[in-house]
């Protein structure tokens, strides 16, 4: 009897573990044809993480899982950038060539997707420049309910090692850009606003936006 | 301006970072207003850009770290680039007026000091010589100019006017390459009699640049200017109306260097190359010149290729060859390293007097093997048959470092070089004589492979 009980707890949990694995689905990111020209610059940075070879992995997201911030208004704590305008954030275009991406002014500088409603967010993917081998500095991105990020607040990345940005240190690695953007996962993080802050780069002390895409479902 | 405005500091990064931290808020109500505008006439110098495109955010990016610098004007026909230039600059606490036409500008703004002119090659001679008949200082990027002629009539402007002319030859005020030509070739001869040289600029293939669908200018508007439409306007540089090609937008910069290093100029060139990959670019997308350079230790022969199909091959770097030892140099510390012929005097010395540092020990050494990182060790059969030495090969040569960094921009030392100049007579690092003949150098590649044959040069080819 109890060897038949087990039996049937074993064929229940082999079931719930195929029903959620049918649940998962990989994360489809259409990728911008790669940029890069010119010859790489040499970049210093304690925390910089070694470039991987050969594309990224891809991950798994519940199925329903979708881009929730395509389309949805942007603000930054930069309301007039040097060039671009905030809109191209989740305009869906990631080419990376002029009249793509937006530049904001110097020191840290965020920029916030507006999705609607609360929603949970599997994954973050954000391209700020990727026709130059260049890293940016102090990457935070955090979701929140509260258009103020005064609470709830939950951290998902964040490579300022050294606290520049006093928002607290963080440590992720530093990342070179490439065309495939940087995925963070989220792994089921509620909000209804993504914030992305950085501070500068390895080129200059600008900050770009070509993309930002924040799947996960509502 | 005075004197003391030199010994203002220039913020790090991390203390502008943490400033601007603090004053983020107040950085949304007030521009950037950490430099530039907090200098007073008496201390300022007065600058206006010219051309806002690729090569002048490079410089702008440079030169809002010099402190005592106060941009009055930006000036571009594209209204893309000039509102970028524009809007950068008041980031930074400058006020700038934009500008369209350069000549408005000059007449505008009378009290522009210095202009630096980053426009295509073809249009330097024009901006370069009317600024300074205007009386400013001016800063030009390199290549000087796409003809030997319009070069000449830069110097001659410059020496009828009186004014400053520096050319965009940066690497010539970087202090790895100065500590290089002065101290390890110059004064301590760790390379001895210096037989050839070699250097190269390797680069992935690219796209032609395109421009966004409501950002394109008329065709009256670029007609105007001297363009035949939007696209040549986006890649001037890869059409013979307005530039040299890639040996002069990247080989201009190692050419230069072969001169400075050698403190000669070529007698003869011969050259191959061709536009063989590119379908809708004129210029050759890949040249090879072979240089003889004659010296009074004697012949040094140069060769020096440029690609732009591939990245592979070594990225970009000089290279200069002698019977004691061997200098690789680039911008990138990756690629710059000293090598020790084992015929020579021991260099234990220099490394005493801190001219250079031991082996794998510099700034372009790689990072220290951690301990799960460390291989290990073998089992061993004996030795293969394969691993004995085969007694003909040269000695490995042992690498050494140099322990001088640039922690700057890399073009910011040669602004600097520049503005020193302005206030206080430091010579310049390159003076339009020195850049005319590195043009005439430079230009010698395209001229060699259109005639196929090797051309000789005359001591009077390269002054003016």
């Amino acid at each position: 009897m109890i060897r038949s009980l087990l039996a049937f707890a074993v064929v229940l949990s082999a079931l719930g573990s195929a029903a959620v694995a049918q649940d998962k689905v990989p994360l489809k990111i259409d990728l911008p044809k790669p940029l890069f020209v010119g010859t790489p610059r040499p970049l210093q940075l304690a925390n910089l993480e070694k470039p991987r070879s050969g594309r990224r992995p891809e991950i798994m997201v519940p199925a329903g899982t979708v881009n929730l911030s395509k389309g949805q208004p942007v603000t930054s704590s930069d309301p007039l950038p040097v060039i671009g305008e905030l809109t191209y954030i989740t305009d869906g275009d990631k080419a990376g060539t002029e009249g793509t991406y937006v530049e904001l002014g110097p020191g840290t500088q965020w920029v916030q997707v507006d999705l609607g409603d609360s929603a949970t967010v599997e994954a973050i993917v954000v391209w700020h420049f990727h026709s130059q081998a260049r890293a940016y500095h102090d990457v935070i991105v955090q979701v929140s309910d509260d258009e103020e990020f005064n609470s709830g607040v939950k951290t998902l990345y964040n490579n300022d090692d050294d606290n520049s940005s006093a928002l607290g240190a963080g440590k992720d690695p530093a990342y070179i850009e490439t065309f495939e953007g940087r995925l963070i996962e989220a792994k089921g993080a509620k909000g209804r606003y993504v914030r992305l802050y950085s501070n500068g780069n390895t080129s200059d002390e600008l900050n770009h936006y070509i993309e930002v895409e924040v799947y996960g479902r509502k | 301006m005075s004197d003391t405005s030199l010994k203002s500091s220039v913020l790090t990064r991390r203390d502008f970072i943490a400033t601007g931290a603090k004053l983020s808020a107040a950085v949304l109500a007030a521009p950037y207003i950490m430099r530039g505008q907090a200098a007073t006439r008496g201390d300022a110098i007065n600058v206006a850009l010219i051309g806002c495109g690729e090569q002048g955010r490079v410089l702008l990016n440079a030169a809002i770290k010099i402190p005592n610098l106060r941009f009055r004007a930006v000036c571009d026909i594209w209204p893309y680039n000039r509102t970028y230039g524009e809007r950068l600059l008041k980031k930074f606490g400058h006020d700038v007026r934009p500008f369209e036409d350069y000549r408005e500008m000059l007449s505008a703004v009378p009290d522009i000091d210095a202009v630096i002119v980053a426009t295509p090659d073809f249009v330097h001679a024009e901006h370069t010589n009317a600024a300074l008949r205007a009386g400013k200082h001016v800063y030009c990027e390199k290549l000087m100019a796409h003809t030997v002629e319009a070069a000449r009539s830069m110097v001659l402007t410059a020496r009828e006017t009186g004014k400053l002319l520096q050319i965009g030859h940066q690497r010539r005020s970087n202090p790895r390459y100065l500590h290089a030509k002065e101290k390890l070739i110059k004064d301590a001869r760790l390379l001895g009699r210096i037989t050839n040289a070699s250097g190269q600029w390797n680069r992935a293939v690219s796209d032609d640049l395109g421009a966004p669908a409501n950002h394109v200018l008329s065709e009256a508007k670029l007609n105007q200017y001297g363009y035949a439409n939007m696209h040549e306007f986006r890649n001037w540089r890869w059409f013979k109306r307005y530039a040299g090609g890639p040996i002069s937008d990247l080989g201009a910069h190692q050419i230069d260097i072969f001169n400075w290093v050698l403190g000669s100029n070529p007698r003869s060139i011969i050259a191959g190359g061709g536009a063989d990959y590119y379908t809708t670019h004129e210029w050759y997308d890949n040249a090879t010149a072979i240089y003889e350079y004659p010296t009074p230790e004697g012949l040094v022969r140069a060769t020096y290729g440029v690609l732009t199909t591939t990245s592979a091959g070594g990225g970009y770097h000089e290279y200069f060859m002698g019977d004691e030892g061997a200098l690789k140099i680039s911008e990138n510390p990756k690629y710059t390293k000293l090598y020790r012929e084992a015929r020579a005097p021991e260099w234990d010395q220099w490394v005493e007097k801190g001219l250079i540092a031991k082996p794998e020990s510099g700034e372009g050494a790689p990072p220290p093997v951690k301990a799960w990182e460390k291989p290990r060790a073998k089992l061993s059969t004996g030795p293969a048959r394969g691993s004995v030495v085969d007694v003909r090969e040269t000695a490995e040569l042992s690498a050494w470092d140099i322990p001088v960094t640039l922690d700057k921009a890399i073009h910011q030392p040669h602004l600097e070089n520049f503005f020193d100049a302005i206030r206080h007579g430091t010579p310049l690092n390159c003076p339009a004589e020195s850049a005319f003949a590195t043009a005439v150098t430079v230009l010698g590649v395209n001229r060699a492979i259109a005639a196929q044959k090797m051309l000789t040069f005359a001591p009077e080819d390269f002054v003016v």
